[in-house]
């Protein structure tokens, strides 16, 4: 697929404040990618520079290859759904939804039939046919969220920029509108950009997720890999809820291990390249991958521990596990199938296959 | 559930003991004041003394006998375009302090600068303007020196467009502020969006921010309408006999010809027109608020 937005080493200087540094990345043509970061990542900041909203401090905008830098917001091929929905209050819905229609820039272009056909059907697409009279004023957030939607799509733009479109929306609206986002995608086949805070949101919503922090790129891959492989620690501990431990290798005849603090050793897979005996390395383990099982069950390679704390999450337990003394603490998401087995204060053992086991950062990757 | 019964009645009562002394003011300074201009308003004069009476005779004068309703009407008249002027005059300085001034400072420096002419007192500000349009003041020396007139322009003061021009110097910081809290209430992401779906600076300034600021546009109104219609200092110093007030008419009813009823009812007259204005003007601004 062609690119249809490129940043090029994009940068935005507040006073003293980096929001953004020297970013690079780019969008393909119908993709649905999400710029993931905890707020301060400088991911609405990237979003507004691509829409023009902001000027960046140094680098490039590029739209199909062109540099749109310099054009002003208003003649760029995108349109924006606000986190506030930022609709016309003094406008229906119609109006809201046909303003872009009826503006200047696509007079001669768009007839007055053609404007009623269009905003008719989008107004079908988000189900508000029947509110088309009413003022934002007298709509729910979901329903202002469709407005919003159908005002950015109408105009057929062929990128669209989301920013937390769904952040002020309560919980089981917002599972709708992923959904309904999700669709809309499939059917129109454009280029959506989508800001979120919200990783279960990005992982489900996209083709690909850029994680940002500190105004830079951790890593822009697919959910799956991203998921699977974090780069480092950092999106590690974003994506999920992972357990980020940190040893010293040791081979031996049974294989290579990490061994951890207090002295529990958890197994890598094979012989991994690159890696040294007594080299300090940072694995991943995720906490659903981690298996809890009775102190009583004899399994290879798994660790004694003591529950110390216990959360019933519905289709889930979370576990909180101390291994030993010295030993870290791990997190272990287990199927609440399996009976509520464990209490806190239990032995128990825990374990998990070493193909989940990931190596991540190798901090020391360079000196050998 | 005796207690809190007991306790909320207590409550009221501590809250009336803080009510009694607004509510008094209110009485002798308001009620008061309106119930004796209403009563002199019905009497009659005889020989220079007011006499008690119940006739309608003065109203009726305000509207029928000459200069009085010619003259409500030229103040009314006065008053509408100094609300139009100063309309014209602030709405892009508030724009520029809603929307062009990004730095707190520079706001509370503007803000201020709008502020600060009313710590000079009224009567320098329309006296600086006699010395501005006057036949020797500084505008014709300006123009003289400039080659643009021969002889000095004696059209610039005395009328009612030197009324105006005043009232507008005076009275534009009300709709500045007035327009500004407005428009600073409409969200800048509504502005960008309007931009974002092709808008040009023009087009949103039509359909959205002029549109959303009405609400403010219109309070400015009413309030220097009102006050440019009573006021009496303008036209008494660069008004000129033509352009003489319905307030300096009411000025000589009660200090030079002694007709209080005369007075009282064309003050009476003015209440009543003004609130029928301001509550027209107050539908229109309801009718125009849209929530954010």
């Amino acid at each position: 697929m062609p690119v249809i937005i490129e940043a090029r080493r994009l940068k935005k200087q507040y006073a003293s404040f980096a929001a953004v540094k020297n970013l690079s990345f780019s969008v393909n043509e119908g993709e649905f990618l999400s710029l993931l970061g905890a707020s301060g990542s400088g991911k609405t900041t990237t979003l507004r520079m691509i829409a023009g909203l902001e000027q960046p401090s140094g680098g490039q905008v590029l739209f199909q290859g062109g540099d749109i830098t310099q054009l002003p917001a208003a003649r760029r091929n995108m349109r924006m759904v606000f986190q506030d929905f930022a609709l016309f209050p003094n406008l229906t819905v119609w109006h809201n939804v046909a303003f872009g229609l009826r503006l200047r820039i696509n007079r001669g272009r768009v007839g007055a039939e053609e404007i009623k056909q269009r905003v008719g059907r989008y107004l079908e697409t988000v189900q508000l046919s029947a509110h088309a009279d009413k003022l934002p004023q007298q709509l729910s957030g979901g329903q202002r969220q469709r407005v919003a939607l159908a005002r950015a799509l109408v105009t057929d733009p062929p990128v669209v920029l989301f920013d937390e479109p769904l952040g002020s929306l309560d919980a089981s609206m917002r599972k709708a509108m992923q959904i309904e986002l999700k669709r809309l995608h499939r059917e129109l086949r454009k280029t959506f950009i989508y800001v979120t805070h919200d990783q279960e949101e990005a992982m489900g919503l996209s083709d690909r997720v850029a994680v940002l922090q500190d105004g830079e790129l951790l890593q822009l891959a697919s959910p799956e890999e991203i998921y699977a492989q974090p780069k480092n620690e950092a999106v590690a501990r974003f994506i999920g809820t992972a357990n980020v431990l940190t040893g010293a290798v040791q081979v031996s005849e049974a294989g290579t291990a990490v061994q951890l603090p207090g002295g529990a050793r958890i197994a890598l897979k094979g012989s991994v390249a690159g890696i040294a005996p007594q080299q300090v390395v940072t694995v991943m383990i995720r906490a659903e991958q981690l298996r809890v099982l009775p102190a009583s069950a004899a399994v290879e390679g798994a660790l004694s521990a003591r529950v110390a704390e216990r959360l019933f999450l519905g289709d889930k337990i979370r576990y909180e596990l101390d291994l030993g003394e010295k030993g870290p603490r791990l997190t272990a998401l287990d199927s609440a199938g399996g009976g509520g087995r464990f209490a806190v204060g239990d032995a128990v053992q825990v374990c998990a296959d070493s193909s989940h086991v990931h190596l991540i950062g190798r901090p020391d990757a360079d000196a050998l | 559930m005796n207690t809190s019964v007991h306790t909320a009645g207590r409550d009221r009562r501590q809250l009336l003991i803080w009510l009694v002394p607004p509510l008094l003011w209110f009485i002798v300074f308001m009620v008061v004041p309106y119930c004796m201009l209403f009563y002199y308003s019905l009497g009659s004069t005889e020989y220079m003394t007011f006499k008690p009476g119940l006739s309608l005779a003065n109203l009726i004068r305000v509207f029928s006998a000459e200069p009085y309703l010619s003259v409500l009407l030229k103040s009314a008249r006065i008053g509408a375009l100094t609300a139009l002027g100063a309309t014209l005059v602030g709405y892009p300085v508030a724009f520029c302090l809603a929307f062009h001034t990004r730095t707190a400072r520079a706001k509370f420096l503007i803000y201020l600068l709008v502020i600060v002419p009313w710590w000079a007192a009224y009567l320098v500000k329309a006296y600086a303007w006699k010395t501005i349009l006057g036949t020797n003041g500084l505008l014709n020396a300006l123009l003289l020196k400039l080659h643009l007139i021969h002889e000095p322009l004696t059209l610039l003061l005395y009328n009612e467009f030197s009324v105006v021009l005043t009232l507008v110097y005076i009275f534009t910081p009300f709709a500045i502020l007035s327009i500004y809290a407005q428009l600073e209430r409409i969200p800048t992401s509504i502005v960008e969006a309007a931009g974002n779906l092709g808008a040009t600076t023009f087009e949103t300034l039509t359909r959205i921010i002029i549109p959303l600021s009405l609400p403010g546009v219109l309070a400015g109104a009413i309030i220097t309408f009102s006050l440019a219609t009573g006021d009496f200092i303008a036209p008494a110093l660069v008004g000129g006999p033509s352009a003489i007030m319905i307030s300096n008419v009411v000025i000589n009813l009660l200090g030079v010809a002694f007709d209080w009823p005369m007075a009282a009812s064309i003050g009476i007259v003015v209440i009543g027109v003004g609130t029928a204005l301001i509550s027209v003007a107050q539908y229109l601004e309801h009718r125009s608020q849209a929530r954010f």
